[in-house]
Parts: C-alpha cells; sequence; structure tokens
C-alpha cells in the first residue's frame, strides 16, 4: 500500500537530484578545463598545440634518431592518432585518481552524488580529447601534399570509438579513485604502470614491425588500449573496423565500467571514513 | 527557489528525498509494525519535514591510521591491524514539522554534527533512516567546495550549482548576493587573494539567498565584523518569517534562543532530553557549570595532595 505512493514521489526526487547533478557536473567541467589553462598567454590554444608538440618531439626522437619505423599510416598521423587515444585515457584516468581526496571539502559538507567526480574529470579529457582532434585534422590538412588522405569513415570517430574508450576510461577512473581514498601510495604505482602502458601500447611502433613470436604478440594484444588506438587507425585508412573488432571493445568497455562502478559502490561507504 | 505565490503548491508536491532505509530489525514485529505506522504519518503529513527513525551511527576507527597499501600489507602480515567501533549516535529519534526550528545542544564530541551530516543527507547512518521533504540547504561551512582559483563571480555560480541552481537561475539572485556580501568591487578577483572574512560574507550571502525550506548550521553564524553580524541576523529573522525552518548546532545559548523555539541536549550519542529552548539551554549551562564545579574541586584536591 505504502509502496503504491511512495513510488511516483520518489521518482521525482530522484529527477530532481538528477538535474542537481547535472548542473554541478556542467559547471566542475567548465572549471577543470578553465583551471587548466588560466593565466597562461595561449589559452586554449594550449589544448591544440600540446598534442602536436608532442607529436614533434615523437617523430623527432623515433623517425630522425632511431630511423624510420614502417607504418600503415603516414608516421607522423600515426604517432598522434595513437597518442591523442592514449593521452585521454592517462589524463583522465590520472585526474580522477586524486578526485575523491581533492574534493574533500564537498564530500564531508555538501550533498553531491560521488560518482560526479570521477565523471567531471573524465568529461573534461573528452573535451581536451576535442581539441586533440583537431589538432590531429591540422597535421592530417597540412599532410595532404604526403598523400594523407581523409575518409567518411572519420566521423565514426564520436560514435561508435568514443563511447567504448569512455567506458573503459571511466571504469577505470572509478575503480582507482575509490582505492586511492584508502591507499595513497596507488599513485606512485599507478604512474610507473603508466608509463609502462605506454610502452607496451603500439604509438610510435607498429606491432608488425616488432617482428613478434606469435605467444609474445598474443600477450602483447591483451592490452586493451591496443584495440582502442587499432580500431582508431583503421578508421583513419577509411577501414570500417571489424564485428569482431566492434565486440572487444564494447565487451571491454562494458566490463571495465561494470567492474569499476561495482568497486566504487562497495567503498562509497568508506569515503569519508578515510578521507 | 520557492516563491511565495506557489508556496502551497510546492508544500503539496515538495519532493520526499530518501536517505535510507534499512529493515534491520525484520525479524523484531514490533519495530516492523510502528515503523509502517511512522511512513504512513511521514507521507500524510505534509508539515513533517524531517523524520529521524532510530539512527544509529558506528564509525569502524583502526587504532593508527592507515592511509597506504605498504603499511597495509606488512600490518595484515604481522596481525596488527585492530579496529575499534565507535558510537557516534545511539539510536536518535526525532521529528522536526514545518516552522518548528530545532537546536541540537551538546558538549563537543556528543554527536551533533554527525547527526547534522546524516540529515542533511552527506553520511548514512549505520542503522535507521531520515526522511526529508522539501528543499535543504546544508550550510556546515562557509564556501565549502569554493575554487580559489577561480573568480568570485565564477565562485558564486559554482557554488550554486552545488546547491542545485542552474547558471540562469544563478544569473537573477547574482546581483542581490553580491550586493548582500558587500563585495562589488572584488567580484573579478580570484578568491585566493580574498581575505577569510569575505570568503566567509560570499558563502553566507549564497547559501541565505537561496531561501531553503531548511537551513542547516553547523556553527557559523559569528560571520564578519559586527555590522555584517547585525545583517546576517536581520536576514536570518527574515527567513524565519518566511517560513523558513532552522536545525543549528551552535554553543552559543543565545543564538539557540534567539533562533530556535526547540531544542534536544544531545550526550554521547543519545537524546537526553528534548524540549523547548528555554528548558536546554537552562539545563546545558547548568551541567557546564556544574562539570566546571566538578573540574575545579579536583583539581583543588590535587593541588592540596601535591603540596
Amino acid at each position: 500500500m505504502s509502496a503504491n505512493r511512495k513510488s511516483p514521489i520518489k521518482t521525482k526526487a530522484n529527477a530532481l537530484q538528477f538535474k542537481k547533478s547535472m548542473v554541478v557536473l556542467g559547471s566542475m567541467v567548465k572549471r577543470n578545463i578553465k583551471n587548466q589553462y588560466r593565466r597562461s598567454v595561449l589559452g586554449i590554444f594550449w589544448t591544440v598545440l600540446n598534442p602536436l608538440l608532442n607529436m614533434l618531439v615523437m617523430w623527432f626522437v623515433f623517425d630522425k634518431i632511431f630511423g624510420r619505423t614502417s607504418s600503415t599510416l603516414f608516421y607522423p598521423v600515426y604517432i598522434l592518432s595513437g597518442n591523442i587515444a592514449f593521452t585521454f585515457m592517462r589524463t583522465a584516468t590520472t585526474m580522477s585518481l586524486t578526485c575523491m581526496v581533492e574534493n574533500y571539502d564537498l564530500l564531508t559538507k555538501t550533498r553531491v552524488p560521488y560518482s560526479v567526480f570521477p565523471i567531471s574529470k573524465n568529461l573534461s579529457a573528452m573535451v581536451n580529447l576535442g581539441f586533440s582532434v583537431i589538432a590531429l585534422i591540422i597535421l592530417m590538412l597540412a599532410c595532404i601534399p604526403q598523400g594523407v588522405k581523409f575518409y567518411w569513415t572519420m566521423f565514426m570517430m564520436p560514435v561508435p570509438w568514443l563511447p567504448a574508450l569512455f567506458m573503459f576510461s571511466l571504469g577505470m577512473s572509478f575503480a582507482l579513485s575509490a582505492i586511492y581514498v584508502r591507499f595513497r601510495d596507488i599513485h606512485h604505482l599507478y604512474t610507473v604502470f603508466l608509463t609502462l602502458w605506454m610502452y607496451a601500447t603500439p604509438i610510435f611502433y607498429s606491432l608488425d614491425t616488432l617482428q613478434l613470436g606469435d605467444t609474445a604478440r598474443k600477450i602483447m594484444q591483451l592490452n586493451p588500449m591496443y584495440y582502442f588506438v587499432e580500431y582508431l587507425r583503421e578508421l583513419l585508412l577509411g577501414v570500417v573496423p571489424s564485428a569482431q573488432m566492434h565486440l572487444i571493445c564494447y565487451g571491454i568497455g562494458f566490463a571495465t565500467l561494470l567492474l569499476g562502478y561495482v568497486i566504487f559502490r562497495a567503498s562509497r561507504k568508506k569515503f569519508i571514513l578515510y578521507i | 527557489m520557492i516563491k511565495k505565490k506557489s508556496k502551497k503548491k510546492q508544500a503539496v508536491e515538495a519532493p520526499i528525498i530518501f536517505a535510507k532505509t534499512i529493515g534491520d530489525n525484520i525479524d523484531n514485529v514490533d519495530t516492523m509494525t510502528t515503523s509502517v505506522d511512522r511512513d504512513s504519518l511521514f507521507y500524510r503529513d505534509e508539515n513533517i519535514l524531517i523524520d529521524v527513525h532510530n539512527v544509529e551511527m558506528k564509525y569502524r576507527m583502526p587504532s593508527e591510521k592507515i592511509d597506504n597499501f605498504k603499511e597495509y600489507c606488512i600490518k595484515l602480515v604481522k596481525g596488527q591491524l585492530h579496529y575499534k567501533t565507535f558510537e557516534a549516535l545511539k539510536g536518535v529519534d526525532l521529528q522536526v514539522r514545518r516552522g518548528e526550528s530545532l537546536a541540537l545542544v551538546g558538549r563537543n564530541g556528543a554527536g551533533k554534527s554527525t547527526l547534522l551530516r546524516i540529515i542533511a543527507g552527506i553520511i548514512e547512518p549505520t542503522s535507521g533512516y531520515v526522511r526529508t521533504r522539501g528543499n535543504m540547504v546544508p550550510l556546515l561551512k562557509l564556501g565549502a567546495g569554493f575554487d580559489y582559483n577561480a573568480t568570485g563571480r565564477e565562485n558564486v555560480f559554482l557554488n550554486g550549482a552545488m546547491l542545485g541552481f542552474s547558471h540562469k537561475e544563478m544569473q537573477k539572485k547574482y546581483d542581490s548576493i553580491v550586493e548582500f556580501a558587500e563585495l562589488e568591487n572584488f567580484m573579478n578577483v580570484p578568491l585566493k587573494n580574498y581575505s577569510s572574512g569575505m570568503m566567509s560574507r560570499l558563502g553566507f550571502a549564497i547559501a541565505v539567498d537561496v531561501n531553503p525550506d531548511v537551513l542547516l548550521i553547523d556553527e557559523i553564524l559569528s560571520v564578519g565584523d559586527a555590522l555584517f553580524q547585525q545583517k546576517c541576523a536581520a536576514k536570518i529573522d527574515e527567513l524565519r518569517a518566511n517560513g523558513t525552518t532552522f536545525i543549528v548546532v551552535s554553543h552559543a545559548m543565545s543564538q539557540v534562543l534567539r533562533l530556535c523555539q526547540k531544542a534536544v541536549y544531545i550526550k554521547d550519542g543519545k537524546i537526553i532530553q528534548s524540549g523547548t529552548a528555554q528548558e536546554i539551554t537552562k539545563m546545558y549551562n547548568e551541567d557546564c557549570a556544574k562539570i566546571a564545579r566538578e573540574q575545579a574541586a579536583l583539581k583543588a584536591i590535587q593541588d592540596a595532595l601535591k603540596d
């Protein structure tokens, strides 16, 4: 009897809570972006310049110093595309790692749903990703004389490529931010792990040129980022990724998000005790 | 958010936010029935704004604070992970009706702030539940969530968002907030360059401009200089006249008497007495005086023994 009476009111309260969370989320993302480039001369242009400069360094080191490696795409485009996918995941997760502890005041003094914090960091990273894609397009335009071509498959970047990567990164963020509250030294471990992870992902080399044995190759392919990077490059080459590729990317995305959220929910009650 | 005209309608539609419902005592039929009665009472009576039912809060505290994995592993292997439970609240029961302001009185560490945070929905009780109705603004710390790198202006909108107001809604309130905080010349200055007084003035101005149904206050009313305090007091009187219900934690008994009709005396996580603000403040003052006398006597004895 009372259940019938409760439900509509509860839905309404949840809707209100949802609206509130959305407002907070929006303003937090805005704040993150603004703070990132506050008081720098070039402001938001840094977000475009940064990946380009990064790419130049990598291109110089790996192409000019170590000698050319063959790649499916024009080499600078190859580096930049791998880099923006990995950088998105790296920024989102490292920013999320400390987000619960950083927002101590908000957690203990106001009623904001906890999940807002990692989500806002991931959205901020996504905005940065958008700027990096602009950088990629600029680079590709500049390299048209070198034989770089644009394909319609590039429109598949916002959907379905990005949601899968976003879910993966958000799942990681949920888990990491929850663990960090309990164990602060995770920060150091994760930084080292990220370096290893970056070198294990074919960003400036490709698996084909490594001449690996079958087992070694299989091990390299256990890396989830490998698929997200390869997916993006297929789009740039004008190839529609196979159904299997979609299945793998979304499978990884869903599983990580689910697992991360379960960890986050389970440790939610303890946040306030350990912060 | 609630305009006077639509107040009646709003009151009927006021959302109920579920903080927690745990049926810990399912095998105990008696408590089941009473809690169902309470439920229906809460849903029938629109004037009950807050219903706190048998709330218990237990903290499991490690005897030493361990916040890194390395130490955790070492202690785990050595078998030195000890926890003790600390009961901050032991079965608190209270109801607050519309327009009936309540003060939580008690000594430091009695559990007042914990109770306030549970009512605000910031922490979940270990058992029991809290049901609330209407727009509740927790004011547990002025300027919680301020961003020190952002300007005053940006912070007004940010803080508004935390309280659930969109950019558009805050734009309407913006001028009156700035005017109330007397910070017209400083709104484009980053918050890190504010003095602490300026910061709390801004925080207070935002919080009171929201016009909530329930305002939860944790000892933050001594803000700014004497003149500003007068202004705050006037604003709070205005809010009270408009029907805002206050729940106040304060050690200043004069404030309790001014703001609240009712009070509860909390000691060691239990409500030991509830009644009118006059009764409770009197009781509290007497208790404090008694403890002070006892301590003085004890000290006198100790001094005498030393000599």
